[in-house]
C-alpha cells in the first residue's frame, strides 16, 4: 500500500520536474534576438510558416531591402525579382516571386503575401525565352486590356530572364 | 361452398375496376405496381446519392489542404491590421461581400449564410450587396433585391484561385463607389461535420491610416491604397477557400444522411412489396381452389 503510493509520488515528481523545461518549444510571442520569423505565404501554399531565419532580402518597388532582425517596422509592395532567404542553417533559398506585398512587424516578424514564388532552379531558359517572345508580339498588337497584360508579363519575364541560368 | 361461391363474386366484379392483381383490400396495401416503381425509385435514389458521397469525400482532403493553406495566407495578409490594430468605420457606406456557391443538396449551406447576412441588413439596411453564388442569391433576392450591387455565378465548381478572388475584387473597385466599411460572410470550417457562418472586415485604406498603431510603420503614402486593395482580394480568396471545404464536407455528411434514409426506405418496402405479393398471390390461390373445389 504504502509502497504504491511512494511509486505514484515519485512520478508526480518526475513529471512536475519535466514540464518546465521547454527546450526546443517556439512560442508566439519571443523571437530570438539574432533571427526574424518569416512568414512567406502563397494563396495555395505556405512556404514558411513561423520559421526564424537569418536574413531575408527582398526586391521592393522601392528598392531592393534587406531585412534582419529587430528592422523598423515597414511594409513595401515588391516587384518582380528574387527573395533570398538566410537560413538558420546558412543555407541560402532563392525564390522568383511575381509581386506581393512584405510587411515588417513589430518584433521581428516578417510577413510576405507573394501571388507566385518558385525556386530559381525551376525554371527553364528557353521557356522564358519562349513566352518573352509571345508576350513581345502582345504588347504591340490586340485590345488595350491585352496590350496592357503583355507589358505586364513582359516586366516578370525579363526580371525572370535576369535571374534564370 | 355455395356460400362461398357467392362471396367471391362480388369481390370479382368490384374488382374489375382495378387492374388484375390489385384484388387485395382497399385500405391496407397499395397496388403492387406502384410499390415496385416507388422501391425502383427509391433504389436509383440511393445509388445516386451515394456517388454523391464518395465524390465529395474524395474531394475533401484536397480541398481541406487548400482551405488550410489559404487560411494560412490570408491570415498573414491580416497580420498588419491586426498589429495596427484597425478597426473598421461604423458610418458611411458599407459594403456586404457574401460567399456562398451555385449548387445546392449541400445541407444548411446556403440558408445559414443567408441568415447571417439578413439578420446584418436588418441593422444595416443600407448597406450594399456583392453576392458570390446563385444560391444566396435567389435567397438574398427575395427581401433585399434592392440591395444587390454585383453578384458571380460559376462560384464553386472547384477549390476557388487566387485569379477569380483577384477579378471579383476588381469588379468591385470598378463599380466606383468608395466603401467606408467591407465586411466579407462566409462560413468558416470548424472541422469535417461542422461550419459557422462568420464574417470578417476587409479594411479600407481610411481605417488603415487612422489606426492606432498605424504610425509605427515605416510607409509610403501611395502603398496604402495598394495594400488595402490586395488584402480585399487575399480576403476574398480565403472566404471562398473556406466556403468551399465547408460546402463539400457538408454535402457528405448531407448525402450520407440520404444514402441512409434510402437504406432505411428500401428495406421497408421492400418488406410491404413482399408482403403485398404474397397477400396477392395468396388471393389467387383461393380464388383457383374455391374454382376448383366448386367444380368437383
Amino acid at each position: 500500500m504504502s509502497a504504491l503510493r511512494l511509486a505514484t509520488r515519485s512520478v508526480l515528481r518526475s513529471r512536475q520536474l519535466a514540464a518546465p523545461w521547454r527546450g526546443s518549444f517556439r512560442g508566439y510571442a519571443e523571437v530570438p534576438s539574432d533571427r526574424i520569423r518569416l512568414n512567406l505565404t502563397l494563396p495555395h501554399q505556405s512556404i514558411y510558416k513561423d520559421v526564424d531565419v537569418v536574413q531575408v532580402n527582398l526586391p521592393a518597388t522601392t528598392g531592393d531591402l534587406g531585412v534582419l532582425a529587430n528592422h523598423v517596422p515597414t511594409v513595401e509592395q515588391l516587384r518582380p525579382g528574387v527573395i533570398d532567404v538566410v537560413e538558420e542553417s546558412g543555407a541560402t533559398k532563392q525564390f522568383f516571386v511575381s509581386g506581393g506585398f512584405a510587411t515588417v512587424q513589430p518584433g521581428s516578424l516578417l510577413s510576405i503575401n507573394a501571388i507566385e514564388a518558385f525556386p530559381v532552379e525551376d525554371f527553364s531558359p528557353e521557356a522564358i525565352r519562349a513566352q518573352l517572345a509571345e508576350a513581345q508580339k502582345n504588347a504591340t498588337s490586340g485590345s488595350e486590356i491585352d496590350q496592357v497584360e503583355a507589358k505586364i508579363e513582359l516586366e516578370v519575364l525579363e526580371a525572370l530572364a535576369a535571374v534564370a541560368k | 361452398m355455395s356460400s362461398l361461391r357467392t362471396c367471391v363474386r362480388p369481390v370479382v366484379q368490384a374488382a374489375k375496376a382495378w387492374s388484375y392483381r390489385s384484388r387485395a383490400p382497399a385500405n391496407t396495401y397499395a397496388t403492387l405496381r406502384e410499390i415496385e416503381s416507388r422501391l425502383k425509385s427509391i433504389k436509383n435514389i440511393e445509388k445516386i446519392t451515394n456517388t454523391m458521397k464518395i465524390v465529395a469525400s474524395t474531394k475533401l482532403s484536397r480541398v481541406q489542404r487548400a482551405m488550410f493553406d489559404s487560411r494560412a495566407y490570408g491570415e498573414t495578409s491580416d497580420e498588419i491590421f491586426k498589429k495596427a490594430e484597425t478597426v473598421p468605420a461604423t458610418e458611411g457606406n458599407k459594403l456586404i461581400i457574401v460567399s456562398s456557391s451555385d449548387k445546392g443538396l449541400c445541407g444548411g449551406i446556403h440558408s445559414q449564410i443567408s441568415k447571417a447576412v439578413r439578420a446584418k441588413l436588418a441593422l444595416e439596411p443600407d448597406a450594399d450587396l456583392v453576392i458570390l453564388g446563385d444560391k444566396a442569391k435567389t435567397q438574398l433576392a427575395r427581401t433585399y433585391a434592392s440591395n444587390i450591387v454585383l453578384s458571380f455565378n460559376q462560384i464553386g465548381k472547384e477549390i476557388p484561385t487566387f485569379a477569380e478572388a483577384q477579378s471579383i475584387a476588381d469588379q468591385i473597385f470598378k463599380l466606383g463607389k468608395k466603401y467606408d466599411s467591407i465586411e466579407i460572410f462566409y462560413n468558416r470550417f470548424k472541422s469535417g461535420i461542422s461550419f459557422e457562418p462568420t464574417s470578417v472586415p476587409a479594411f479600407t485604406e481610411e481605417s488603415l491610416k487612422t489606426s492606432p498603431n498605424f504610425t509605427a510603420y515605416d510607409i509610403e503614402e501611395d502603398l496604402a491604397q495598394d495594400l488595402t486593395e490586395f488584402a480585399l482580394a487575399n480576403a476574398i480568396f480565403w472566404a471562398l477557400a473556406e466556403g468551399h471545404a465547408c460546402e463539400q464536407s457538408a454535402r457528405r455528411s448531407a448525402m450520407d444522411n440520404a444514402s441512409k434514409n434510402a437504406g432505411d426506405m428500401i428495406g421497408r418496402y421492400s418488406i410491404l412489396y413482399n408482403r403485398t405479393r404474397q397477400a396477392v398471390i395468396t388471393n389467387e390461390l383461393v380464388d383457383i381452389i374455391t374454382g376448383a373445389s366448386s367444380l368437383q
